[in-house]
């Protein structure tokens, strides 16, 4: 079949180098504008404290955005992100505060609840990278699958109601421990994710391979990549990313919650888009999902500062999302 | 799909094989295995055939074919719909607030407000539905996107509509007469729902639209150089399935009794699950809606024995996501097994 | 009537003399991202008249005939019908007006009959309904008249591809038809069906309609053709009556080089055998019993029309299809079962897909990731999993220059090369591992000559160095002219292994009509009384 067959086929998309480098300058021109107009109605979004709030609160998106991004990347999905970290959540509090009752040593206390929280979402992973690549099942349909299993197993084991009491080491761990003096500890564990995931993309095969899987699976399949193998592994790596998400976010409330995951699958999907990564798979980074979680962070932030219903926001998370996977259509040069 | 054929020129491979599959694809493995629960579970389920249960899950299962019908129409075009949930719960709720609000000024046209709630109800899910058609049919952005993103937007209405708290004051006829009446012995939403179920039969087996779906989800490419409106026929279908979860939306409306935000949360996944378990292929171009009906049916049977096992709803929940993942990848194994030429 | 432009006098008045002229295209051109599809391209057609466009591919003929279908408008040149100018033609209305295109790529929904994709898109029936008797009987009417073994009934999806083909032709004659564009049609018929296909030919030329016939088969087409237009490059080179020009001047015209030059002599030296397949069959049966052997330093070809199994069988060899029974032995080693790719790069086997873009290259990345995708694994790219990116730079560079990449740029994205750089870039990635077996998957399809001598001059390179290279092509020139050993593959078998004098045309084709299919019978039959 020659190029020219191919490009018959094509849908001649517009994107080329001027555009990407456009749109990509785009979000934080954006960002910065939304900060001032919203600044002029309610001078308090740019004071020092609510900027520290949105460092923190980005914090977490920027692991669940990574967690979304490992999977979309290689053109999958994962529906099941809210979810898991609702499972999870309950059954690390439980554990903890179960090991806590019993009068176990704090440090053991806080390991469990650390080895249940990722075990969970390894499990999570291994469930749905399993499906996905060695039966080749839509991964959309899968984690569609797993969401409901996690959210039944969310609303079992609490009962319905939150797990409270989860114990201070372990918060102090993870979310108000005074680790670098003026830095917030979600803050910095966000940048070492973000620092190691950097270099995991850029510097390891297993990252390369995600790119080109991503890209073209049947290509990297012929070049004798193991795709099965990474596509499973990518799934587990992004099961964990939103394991400890969810653990970080559990030392923040101080205890284990069924419905913490909330709109967490669909702002995840949203920052990681907005901030570059492709529906399509095969581009993305660790920037992108910053900048993507930074304005995600800051528009609900501006919204609860211009106290706008909680409900309106839900219908803007939507109309964002619709506006996102326009944006990323322009912006695919797939040929 | 451009496939990639080859000439074999050779023998047919084992005709014993090949001829149990051809029975398998004929009538699938659903009918059989419908029967096979019924005669379990009536043999092992206290209650199970029971005239009050058998009407119980008949008017239940009937909500969910008219949804999985639905569903299974933008299957068939190679999308898929993950706003049905969403819309039936608008529709809930516009469609009591309309009702509900013209009670006042209406009192003695109940006919009127009826029309007038239906009409509300109906409007949403044409709106979303040609929110969702139009953005996959000429934006060509991915259908679970569009489909999530208008699931929130409706979700967020609903809520913000009615503030989470449900909506009473339905006419009386609307809601004794239609929701939870009894037409010759059998629940109002059965003959709704086989109303419907017909409807789509002639549409798949006797008009250009029902040829058209398979065309557009089996082989675009050769759809549009056929000359066959694709972007017409890819909105039509996406209207026609959030229709179709706004009816299904009102009858349940009606039987509740009231218009709710809340309503059934899993209703998406189970329309999913009807319509794979029923043969739908994911990949477009296979659907037949005679089997989706007894999906539906088959998922409800399945609930029902499981309430009346009281089993736990939040476990429930876990077994469907567990039967949904199953039943896909049944399917992925199967189509392995026949390959296209 | 017919507007002339000033450039083509003479010839426009020649046409204005014949009322006949069915189709006249003038300076064509046309442009695709990367790529100029159609270069000023003159192009007529008179009624009942058989024009043969001749060309490799990717020289244009696609482009050209998917403009006169309506498939795209062409960015410049004039394109009349029947003394009408067409603009911004669209293949509902071509169709209409009695233009019928049946292309190599089928435009058929699987999951549909064969009744069904007839009619797509002009059903028969009133507001909305379908009239299932009336489509019935056209189509049953149809087929007849063409006399093919195919049913109303059969699902698409479950026939051959020479039965799916018969649907696609039988479509173009649902409606009037005044100008016939077959693409390439006897790709998979038996000489029977072949002959069935002449014979409607010759019946349509007679009533009066045009029809383009694109094919490179030279033998065949110069039986009934009546003028040849040949396209290099997407240019047009020159249009001759048939009779006037014999085989090898074609091909001159079509490559632009005269034949020894177009194809460099190869010094063949066989050696050991590095690749041994004996009496494999595939699990879908795309090819049954079927043996040969590659040995270093020769070049082992493998010919045969488009669906006959040698892409199939050289896939399987690499791991990409499965094989039911039989052995696969690289060197003195016997593979199991299921032979896995990154198995065979271990073991120094290579190969090169024939679809570049879908199987190939990771259009979106740059030229550097794809030439070092397969070696990922090597110490000159990686220490243990962690890339060593400035070692990755120097050795793809390294192979880039040694392959003449234009531009020889690493960092470019490889979905804006042309067709000749991204087969560098593919072939790249042999270099960048130690490769003794070669397996070459339609390696010149859609790409420039100049490209092509290249890649013809790796292969000799490669040769004279000891790697034994497995050729699989549809292009009898170029597997005729560079393999030392010739194996012809023919409806999933292997039929024959040629060497020496006996690697030539005609042997070739003999070997194509040996096996006949039990219903061939009836069909010789017809075709007995039809012509």
């Amino acid at each position: 079949m020659s190029d020219v067959d191919v490009a018959l086929r094509a849908r001649e998309t517009p994107a080329g180098g001027l555009w990407r480098s456009l749109l990509a300058v785009l979000l934080p021109i954006l960002i910065v504008a939304m900060e001032l107009g919203v600044y002029f109605i309610e001078p308090r979004v740019l004071s020092a404290g609510n900027l520290r709030n949105i460092l923190i609160q980005s914090s977490y998106l920027v692991l669940f955005a990574s967690a979304q991004m490992v999977v979309i990347l290689t053109r999958g999905f994962d529906l099941s992100l809210g979810a898991s970290v609702s499972a999870i959540s309950v059954a690390s509090a439980l554990v903890m505060t179960g090991l806590d009752a019993g009068d176990a040593a704090p440090w053991i206390v806080v390991a469990a609840g650390l080895v249940t929280g990722l075990g969970f979402g390894f499990l999570v992973g291994l469930f749905n990278g399993g499906f996905i690549s060695w039966l080749g099942i839509n991964p959309f349909v899968v984690t569609l699958g797993s969401l409901n299993i996690c959210l039944g197993l969310a609303t079992t084991m609490s009962g319905g109601r939150p797990v409270f009491n989860v114990p201070d080491p372990f918060s102090s761990l993870l979310y108000n421990g005074k680790l670098i003096p003026g830095v917030p500890v979600p803050v910095m564990l966000a940048a070492a994710v973000c620092i190691l995931l950097y270099f995991l993309l850029d510097h390891t095969v297993f990252g390369r391979a995600l790119y080109l899987i991503g890209n073209n699976p049947r290509a990297a399949l012929l070049a004798g990549l193991p795709s099965r193998r990474y596509l499973l592994v990518a799934y587990i790596l992004g099961a964990l990313l939103a394991a400890f998400g969810a653990l970080m976010l559990t030392a923040r409330t101080g205890s284990g919650e069924p419905n913490l995951g909330g709109s967490l699958m669909l702002e995840s999907i949203a920052a990681a888009v907005i901030g570059g990564v492709s529906l399509q798979g095969g581009v993305g980074g660790v920037i992108p999902v910053i900048l993507g979680s930074l304005f995600i962070t800051m528009m609900s932030n501006a919204m609860n500062l211009l106290r706008i219903d909680g409900y309106i926001q839900q219908i803007l998370l939507g109309v964002i999302i619709i506006a996102a996977i326009f944006l990323d259509r322009i912006r695919s040069t797939r040929a | 799909m451009t496939a990639r054929s080859t000439d074999h020129g050779g023998a047919a491979p084992n005709v014993a094989l090949d001829r149990f599959y051809r029975l398998y694809g004929a009538i699938g493995f659903l009918p059989i295995m419908l029967v096979v629960l019924i005669v379990l579970f009536a043999i092992f389920v206290p209650h199970f055939l029971v005239l009050p249960n058998v009407l119980n899950v008949l008017r239940s299962s009937s909500y969910l074919v008219i949804l999985a019908v639905g569903q299974m129409l933008v299957l068939m075009v190679g999308g898929f719909d993950l706003s049905v949930g969403a819309v039936v719960a608008l529709t809930s709720v516009s469609s009591a607030l309309v009702m509900a609000g013209l009670k006042g000024q209406m009192a003695d046209q109940p006919a009127l407000i009826i029309l007038a709630g239906v009409l509300a109800g109906l409007g949403c899910g044409f709106l979303v539905g040609l929110v969702n058609g139009l953005c996959v049919a000429f934006l060509s952005v991915s259908p679970f996107m569009v489909s999530l993103g208008t699931a929130s937007i409706a979700t967020g209405s609903a809520l913000l509509l009615t503030n989470g708290i449900p909506v009473y004051g339905m006419p009386v006829g609307y809601v004794d007469g239609f929701g939870r009446g009894l037409w010759f012995k059998l629940p109002s939403a059965v003959y709704l729902a086989i109303a419907i179920v017909a409807v789509v039969f002639v549409l798949q087996n006797f008009t250009r639209m029902g040829r058209y779906i398979v065309a557009i989800g089996g082989n675009l490419q050769a759809a549009i150089v056929s000359g066959v409106p694709t972007r017409f026929y890819l909105v039509a279908t996406y209207v026609l399935c959030s229709v179709f979860a706004s009816i299904s939306g009102l009858a349940l409306t009606a039987q509740i009794g009231s218009g709710q935000a809340a309503i059934n949360s899993q209703l998406t996944l189970e329309s999913i699950a009807a319509a794979v378990i029923a043969g739908v292929s994911l990949k477009g171009g296979v659907g037949k809606v005679e089997m989706v009906a007894l999906g539906a049916l088959f998922l409800l049977i399945l609930t029902n024995a499981m309430d009346l096992l009281t089993i736990d709803p939040r476990i429930q929940t876990i077994f469907l996501g567990i039967i949904v993942v199953l039943a896909v990848a049944l399917d992925e194994l199967s189509t392995r097994r026949t390959r296209r030429v | 009537m017919v507007e002339s432009s000033l450039a083509e006098t003479p010839r426009a008045a020649q046409a204005a003399a014949r009322e006949d002229l069915l189709l006249e295209m003038t300076r064509i051109s046309k442009r695709f991202p990367g790529v100029l599809a159609l270069d000023d391209v003159d192009f007529d057609l008179r009624a009942g008249e058989v024009h043969v466009l001749f060309g490799e591919n990717g020289a244009g003929k696609s482009t050209l005939i998917n403009i006169i279908a309506g498939a795209f408008a062409p960015d410049a040149g004039e394109f009349k019908f029947r003394g009408r100018s067409l603009v911004r033609l669209k293949p509902h209305a071509a169709r209409m007006m009695g233009i019928s295109p049946v292309f190599q790529e089928f435009s058929l929904v699987p999951e549909l009959t064969v009744e069904e994709n007839l009619f797509l898109g002009r059903e028969l029936g009133a507001g909305g309904f379908l009239n299932h008797a009336a489509m019935r009987a056209k189509a049953r009417s149809v087929i007849g008249e063409l006399g093919f073994d195919i049913l109303p009934d059969q699902k698409v999806g479950a026939l051959s591809r020479a039965h799916q083909q018969m649907v696609e032709i039988a479509k173009a004659f649902l409606t009037e038809v005044r100008l016939l564009i077959l693409d390439e049609p006897t790709a998979s018929l038996t000489e029977a069906e072949t002959q069935n296909l002449f014979a409607l030919v010759g019946r349509l030329k007679s009533a009066g309609v045009g029809i383009i016939y694109v094919s490179h088969r030279i033998q065949e087409f110069q039986k009934i053709g009546d003028r040849i237009t040949v396209l290099r490059d997407g240019r047009k080179i020159a249009t001759v009556k048939s009779g006037d020009v014999s085989e090898s001047e074609l091909v001159e015209l079509m490559t632009g080089r005269k034949v020894g030059v177009l194809f460099p002599s190869i010094d063949h030296r066989p050696a050991a055998k590095l690749l041994e397949v004996e009496d494999v069959t595939l699990s879908d049966r795309s090819a049954r019993n079927v043996s040969f052997y590659a040995r270093a330093g020769e070049i082992t070809g493998i010919a045969g029309l488009v669906g006959c199994g040698k892409s199939e069988i050289v896939r399987a060899v690499y791991g990409l299809e499965a094989i039911a029974s039989g052995t696969v032995r690289i060197g003195d080693e016997e593979m199991a079962a299921r032979p896995t790719p990154i198995d065979m790069l271990r073991r120094g086997v290579c190969y090169f897909p024939s679809d570049r873009v879908a199987e190939g290259l990771a259009l979106g990345r740059p030229v550097r990731e794809n030439a070092s995708m397969a070696a990922l694994d090597l110490p000159t790219f990686s220490q243990a999993s962690i890339l060593r990116r400035a070692s990755e730079r120097r050795a793809i560079q390294g192979i880039v220059d040694k392959l003449k990449l234009r531009p020889p740029q690493i960092e470019r994205t490889v979905a804006k090369l042309s067709g000749g750089n991204r087969q560098k870039v593919l072939l790249a990635r042999g270099m960048t591992r130690d490769i003794s077996v070669f397996l070459f998957d339609e390696p010149t399809v859609g790409i420039d000559v100049g490209a092509k001598i290249e890649v013809y001059e790796l292969m000799k390179s490669l040769v004279a160095e000891g790697a034994a290279i497995v050729l699989v092509s549809s292009e009898l020139p170029e597997v005729m002219n560079l393999s030392n050993r010739l194996y012809v593959m023919h409806r999933s078998q292997m039929v024959a292994e040629l060497s020496g004098a006996d690697i030539n045309e005609a042997e070739i084709f003999s070997h194509f009509f040996r096996e006949k299919r039990p219903e061939d019978g009836l069909a010789a039959a017809r075709s007995a009384m039809a012509t």
